[in-house]
């Protein structure tokens, strides 16, 4: 029943694991958020340092170009549009999406799924069965009319997918708080005299701050594949402005014929939700082994 | 080895400089480094020391329960069989037929989504060739030898519907299905409330008495040591430190260890308010164990000898232990200590 | 708010009730738990009282329930004269300025990721102390009362800290506004028995030269004798007895405090006597379905047909000493009717 007195590692010096695993564990971390930031990058820069010809207005002579024609490094689309430049533009829509959904997502469902929590009683219940109500609604139906009335677009697509997001974030979020709630740490501040707000800011933020981050990464990768679904669908960034998801959609087509034009955009969609949620892995095994 | 006030009726175990390492986060660690002590068939042997002292990871060594990363070097021998080095499947055997162990939290001890008659059969078939019935009727003569009220109805609830002292009945029910002859006691009444140690002590030395079994207790309570051990073991940075029958370390206590856990304890005789006395400082961390003795930077005896490692020694018939300055010290009875923590 | 001086009472409990319902299958609320039931007992000025208890008596939750977290469901807790029971949220705030309360387990009462002067700090910063120099300067000056040098250990985080060290920067955190009285909810019951009697030095200390109250909770009978004045024994969330400290280690009037002294392993310092604890008989009986009258008859060895039907009250059998039992034992006046064997 007694705690070890012994002398903590940490100030005695030593190093907590062998160094072998401590290079792999910030391995795991470095090389996904390296093959990230290249991807963001090479989205938002390089159309703008590389010669990378326009997305959209293709000459039709020049459709279905084959990979390392003169000018075109990966080929052209059925509408002469360079592949290249249509990933690149489309990469830059796809995270768009993806990080907006995350921002509204983390602020609305994590700061309510935490106030939910800490408060409990009346105030829980309501909030968390008003998202409840959001979870039970049938996916494609919401995301279908709220595409419909708005039209499909940036914004679109990020308020669809928020939809999922939100009450998704809320739910870690309240069980993260609900479980430090228990803590003693928790009444000590109580006893301590700090106002609510502080405490959900000073203690409970940078406590469940971890899990959310590492949720928060590993729903990017999900985002992105769902906004491909709802490209797909024609419900999410329109033609011809590019995305992955709809590049994936219209090469779909011609599949057998010219397999490249759905293989890149998917190469391009896999790197980087393998990437995110690497880095999503990666982190939560660094927290939780603290 | 054995201490003065041995029992008659034969040696079982035999512990020689048992020494024990195993990898932790990349560092060696020196979990035991140097016990030895001898344990009659029907004994009760105390064996204290805080945490980090190593008697849990000893006590271990004789059930096989080490990490993979273990390496033991010294002997420990049950009756005759060394068990050190002891190939798995041979301890598989041993453990639980020869050799058994209760530990601290019964409630973990327990599966709580299986009744706890199962669990002692599940055991006592392990260990025997009884068939269901058989077992069953085995199960329920165990459980009313640790006294568990209403053993046939208990035999189908689950550990849940139980307390805490409850519990710890069953496990010990579980751990004598193989009828051992050793039974290690592990911090097993730490988790208890004091009138269920009480209730639970009685339970263990009736079935020394009735099963001729013996016990390892193992334990931070020195006081637990000396209402109910025959002999007591002292540990400190993995090694033992002092050795002898309860009532020689009780009525002399030699090593300043051994006199500062003591006077530690709060004690009801002493009036309130008053200082404990206390020394300053940490156990050394296993896995960075000085040279010499690892006690000397909080001992108030230390000299200069002391950076070379005292021996485990005789010093007086029946009782040993591992200190250069400790003989010429009188043996401290009781405490003599002042308002201020201050020993005279 | 100015401090209780010696002789008055600074905090007065009054027949305070704790329930707490358990969810049945489906989360239905099912049966409930009498986590304390009718207790009453005084802290005077510069006083220790401690309540020892085993599992199932309900010390914590007494302890929870004095600080109002949460709130019990009847009863009166005076403090300093103002019933905290009464007041809404802030003013409970404010009323609570001289209470704190030191917790068991030293990682859990400390946010894992602030720094020591920032968790030593808080206090101060709730309840308004500027400017932040002075706050530093105050936290300085804690954490060399409880014995940590601030430029060593002032920025480290609680797991660069051990549990003795942890106890420590609770304890600074918890005098930091200079309360009247401090509740200790086992505050060295997961530490080893060395560390164990550095911080109970610490809390003595401190009690002599800050002159301040303590509530100690303990399930160690020994250990809440050293520390205290008067101690006050519960079973299943009643008061079985109060008293003077010596007293109740002397002459015990309840039949569970006899039983709790009598369980009690070691030696006798003086004899050098073996002590073997004679076991008390029974299980403990469950808070949802306590035994009626008194809780403590299905164990008692001297129990009788009025305890069942009747529950005791606790009643001052004789100056200093209230016991909550019908054939209170060692009774020296005779004003009681004796116990029958």
């Amino acid at each position: 029943m007694a705690i070890a007195e012994a002398t903590p590692s940490v100030v005695a010096g030593a190093p907590l694991e062998p160094p072998a695993r401590t290079w792999l564990r910030r391995l795991g971390i470095i090389v996904p958020a390296a093959l990230i930031a290249l991807v963001v990058l090479a989205c938002f820069l390089g159309p703008l340092v590389l010669p990378i010809p326009e997305p959209t207005g293709g000459n039709i002579l020049e459709a279905y170009l084959p990979a390392f024609s003169p000018g075109h490094i990966l080929g052209t689309d059925p509408n002469g549009n360079d592949i290249l430049s249509r990933i690149l533009y489309g990469g830059r829509n796809s995270l768009i999406v993806a990080v907006g959904v995350t921002v509204v997502g983390q602020t609305i469902g994590g700061t309510f799924g935490a106030l939910s929590a800490y408060f409990g009683g009346a105030a829980d219940t309501l909030i968390m069965r008003v998202f409840d109500v959001f979870i039970a609604f049938p996916a494609l139906v919401l995301i279908i009319a709220v595409a419909q009335s708005l039209g499909p677009s940036v914004t679109t697509a990020i308020l669809a997918l928020s939809f999922f997001g939100i009450p998704a974030v809320a739910r870690v979020s309240r069980a993260a708080t609900l479980s430090l709630r228990e803590q003693p740490f928790m009444t000590a501040a109580k006893l301590c005299g700090t106002p609510w707000w502080r405490v959900l800011l000073r203690h409970i933020a940078p406590n469940i701050a971890p899990q959310l981050i590492t949720f928060a990464m590993l729903g990017m990768g999900l985002i992105i594949v769902l906004e491909g679904a709802l490209s797909f669908l024609g419900l999410g960034i329109p033609p011809p402005a590019p995305s992955w998801g709809n590049m994936i959609a219209e090469g779909q087509a011609s599949l057998s014929a010219t397999p490249m034009l759905v293989i890149w955009p998917s190469l391009a969609l896999f790197i980087t939700v393998l990437s995110f949620n690497l880095l999503g892995e990666s982190l939560r095994s660094l927290w939780s082994a603290r | 080895m054995t201490p003065a006030a041995a029992l008659q009726s034969g040696l079982l175990l035999e512990v020689r400089d048992l020494r024990v390492t195993f990898t932790r986060g990349g560092r060696r660690v020196h979990a035991v480094n140097g016990l030895s002590y001898d344990l009659d068939e029907g004994e009760l042997l105390a064996i204290i020391g805080e945490s980090g002292s190593g008697k849990t990871v000893g006590a271990r060594t004789l059930m096989g329960l080490l990490p993979p990363s273990a390496r033991v070097s010294g002997s420990a021998r049950f009756d005759g069989t060394e068990l050190v080095g002891m190939p798995e499947p041979q301890i598989r055997h041993w453990r639980g037929s020869e050799i058994a162990m209760v530990f601290q939290d019964p409630t973990r001890s327990l599966n709580p989504t299986m009744r706890i008659g199962r669990q002692i059969t599940e055991a006592i078939r392990q260990h025997s060739e009884l068939d269901r019935d058989a077992a069953k009727e085995r199960a329920i003569e165990l459980l009313k030898l640790v006294h568990l009220p209403a053993a046939e109805r208990r035999f189908y609830e689950y550990p849940h519907q139980m307390s805490g002292g409850m519990r710890q009945r069953v496990v010990i029910a579980i751990a004598l299905a193989g009828e051992p002859r050793l039974l290690i006691a592990d911090e097993a009444t730490s988790a208890l409330d004091v009138t269920t140690q009480a209730q639970i002590m009685a339970l263990l030395l009736e079935l020394q008495e009735r099963l001729g079994m013996a016990i390892i207790l193992i334990s931070h309570d020195l006081g637990l040591a000396a209402s109910y051990a025959q002999n007591v073991v002292v540990m400190y940075a993995g090694r033992a430190v002092e050795y002898a029958t309860a009532r020689q370390l009780f009525a002399g206590v030699r090593m300043p260890y051994t006199r500062a856990l003591l006077g530690a304890i709060p004690q009801l005789e002493r009036p309130s308010h008053g200082q404990l006395p206390v020394i300053t400082g940490q156990p050394p961390d296993p896995a960075a164990l000085p040279e010499g003795c690892p006690f000397r930077p909080r001992c108030d005896l230390a000299t200069d000898k002391c950076a070379e490692s005292p021996p485990f020694l005789e010093h007086e018939p029946g009782h040993w232990w591992a200190c250069w300055n400790a003989a010429a010290v009188p043996a401290v009875v009781g405490d003599d200590v002042d308002d201020d923590g201050v020993r005279s | 708010m100015t401090r209780a001086t010696n002789g008055g009472s600074l905090l007065e409990v009054r027949d305070l009730v704790q329930e707490f319902a358990v969810r049945g299958p489906g989360g239905v609320k099912g049966a409930v738990v009498h986590a304390v039931s009718d207790v009453s007992f005084e802290v005077g000025g510069g006083e220790t009282l401690g309540i020892v208890g085993e599992t199932g008596s309900g010390k914590t939750t007494l302890a929870r329930s004095v600080i109002q977290a949460p709130r019990p469901k009847a009863g009166e807790v005076r403090f300093l004269g103002t019933d905290l029971m009464r007041l809404g949220r802030r003013s409970l705030t404010q009323a609570r300025r001289q209470m704190q309360m030191v917790y068991q387990d030293p990682f859990g009462s400390l946010n894992p990721r602030w720094r020591v002067t920032q968790l030593v700090e808080e206090p101060l910063v709730g309840y308004g102390v500027k400017p932040a120099s002075a706050r530093r300067a105050r936290v300085n000056e804690l954490l060399d009362l409880v014995g940590l040098d601030p430029s060593v250990y002032g920025k480290r985080r609680p797991h660069e800290l051990s549990g003795g060290q942890c106890q420590r920067v609770a304890i600074a955190r918890a005098i930091a506004l200079n309360p009247a009285l401090v509740i200790c909810d086992e505050p060295v019951a997961a530490l080893d028995v060395l560390i164990q009697a550095q911080v109970l030095n610490l809390f003595e200390r401190l009690r002599a030269e800050l002159g301040l109250s303590y509530l100690f909770i303990s399930h160690d009978l020994a250990l809440v004798k050293q520390v205290s004045d008067r101690v006050a024994v519960m079973y299943l969330g009643q008061l079985a007895e109060i008293g003077p400290s010596e007293e109740l280690y002397r002459r015990p009037m309840h039949p569970y405090t006899s039983a709790l002294l009598d369980s009690i392993p070691g030696l006798d310092p003086a004899t050098g006597e073996v002590r073997r604890p004679v076991p008390l008989a029974g299980e403990p009986p469950s808070p949802i379905e306590p035994p009626s009258g008194c809780r403590f008859r299905t164990r008692c060895p001297f129990a009788q047909q009025r305890c069942a039907t009747e529950t005791p009250a606790l009643r001052e059998i004789e100056p200093g000493r209230q016991v909550a039992c019908h054939f209170p034992l060692n009774v020296v006046a005779d004003s009681v009717p004796a116990a029958a064997t």
